[in-house]
């Protein structure tokens, strides 16, 4: 008989994450969960998505790579390069595979402002690598803000042209996981439900809502300050940052209790303003981050 | 001066408080309560900090008050101790602005009230001008790349279409000359 998730069994995160993952492990030995191909582009960007996921846990960087999928391309972890590197690439395109994509699509000069390898002696643009694989993938994550809305790439001046992925993809459902980077939970967390339930529930801008649904103002430990009107006047306040420009009441994402390196701290926790690096239109419209002439009284302006 | 009677009562409750959390924290071992006893510790603190600022507001404008009015000699009011579910009344810091709702502004001194050096933050909407200095998404006076002090009929209609709602929700401050 299968033994119920009950008290005295431990409730602690890592205990729910390794039943989860011993359960996993057992249906994959079994053969009745197939581990499935992915493909993690990235394009006009930093990389800072890829680097935030090698602070997961529960699961951890090295279960995902091990137990999860099969990460068939990634050019920041995978040992092969140069053509050898692209021919892997294309050799996906037959197969069943998951599509993540982080960084942004750069439109100009038909995309030469972002080269991501060589294929047959030629240039292989971001842009034709997001056509050509996005139109195959069983699903695609657009992983990080340049993937879902253009990000810091699109950002004024914006001189690579850079656009999101459903720009180029139209007609394709993506999932977007913005955030300047994505937490590597609702990365991997967005995997996992994807590999063992389907694709999570979203909302109307595709974001799933287990991890976006929530206001970050309304889950703040400094509301009570926001709702009695105490503000702070500078950074390294412990009230409300709302006055220095907090965008933590536009931004839904669930950083107030899931926090960050290893669920340890967030940007208010230590006491500087949400920039809101999860709302569509950052940076130009999360911009300024801070702002002091709000609280500052000068007499002779 | 009812007022300070009451922000006095309830400092005293809140210290009580206070006095009881510390005594159960030094006396618990169990560390799982402990968060709920520091949390509440930490909201008895919140309200003490609020409620010195305003005891130190209507400090600064007691001169204001004796000047003006001379304060009647209060006699013992048995009734006030007994209620402390009523809340403080902040006192308004403008006296001299005239009531909300009957300002009448034109564009360019709508653009004084861009939320800087203290200043309230307005906008207008279809000729109707509303607070924003403290709408919790107009952080530092910004939204989305707007800044206040300005017209944004056109803006609105563009990304809240239907949700006039919203509108309903923000304080009216007057109308555009």
């Amino acid at each position: 008989m299968k033994k119920a998730v009950l008290p005295p069994d431990s409730l602690t995160n890592e205990a729910i994450a390794a039943r989860l993952t011993n359960a996993a492990d057992e249906n994959l030995k079994k053969g009745l969960i197939n581990k499935r191909n992915l493909v993690y582009l990235e394009l006009n960007g930093c990389s800072g998505n890829i680097i935030s996921l090698l602070n997961g846990q529960n699961p951890s960087f090295e279960y995902t790579l091990n137990s999860l999928v099969d990460l068939r391309y990634s050019n920041s972890l995978m040992a092969a390069e140069g053509e050898q590197a692209s021919e892997k690439l294309m050799a996906v395109l037959d197969e069943d595979f998951i599509l993540a994509v982080e960084g942004a699509v750069a439109l100009k000069n038909n995309g030469l402002y972002n080269v991501i390898g060589s294929l047959d002696g030629q240039p292989l643009t971001g842009l034709q690598a997001a056509t050509t694989l996005g139109e195959r993938a069983s699903h695609i994550l657009a992983v990080g803000a340049c993937a879902t809305h253009g990000g810091v790439s699109a950002a004024k001046p914006n001189p690579s042209e850079s656009v999101s992925l459903q720009q180029v993809l139209t007609d394709r459902e993506i999932i977007k996981l913005p955030g300047c980077p994505v937490n590597p939970d609702w990365f991997l967390g967005t995997l996992a439900h994807l590999l063992l339930y389907g694709e999570p529930e979203t909302d109307n801008l595709g974001r799933p809502l287990m991890f976006y649904s929530t206001l970050i103002h309304d889950r703040c430990p400094r509301r009570p300050f926001f709702d009695r009107g105490i503000f702070a006047e500078k950074l390294g306040d412990k009230t409300c940052l709302f006055k220095l420009g907090c965008r933590g009441p536009v931004t839904r994402t669930d950083c107030p209790t899931r926090q960050w390196n290893g669920h340890v701290n967030w940007p208010i926790g230590d006491d500087t303003p949400c920039i809101g690096c999860s709302q569509f239109g950052f940076p130009d419209a999360m911009a300024p981050f801070i702002s002091f002439d709000t609280t500052r009284v000068v007499k002779d302006e | 001066m009812q007022n300070i009677a009451l922000i006095r009562l309830q400092m005293n409750h809140l210290v009580t408080q206070a006095r009881q959390d510390i005594h159960s924290l030094s006396v618990m071992d169990d560390s799982s309560d402990n968060s709920q006893t520091l949390q509440r510790l930490w909201d008895t603190v919140s309200s003490m900090h609020f409620l010195s600022e305003m005891l130190a507001n209507q400090a600064m404008m007691a001169g204001y008050y004796f000047s003006t009015v001379p304060a009647p000699a209060l006699p013992a009011q048995p009734g006030t101790a007994a209620q402390p579910g009523v809340p403080p009344v902040t006192p308004l810091p403008n006296q001299t602005l005239p009531p909300p709702g009957d300002l009448t502004l034109t564009l360019q001194e709508l653009e004084n009230y861009d939320g800087k050096n203290g200043r309230p933050a307005y906008v207008a909407v279809g000729g109707v001008v509303y607070d924003v200095t403290n709408n919790r998404a107009w952080a530092a006076a910004t939204h989305f790349g707007l800044v206040a002090g300005k017209d944004y009929t056109a803006e609105f209609a563009s990304c809240h279409a239907g949700q006039e709602a919203i509108l309903a929700t923000l304080p009216i401050v007057g109308r555009l000359a």
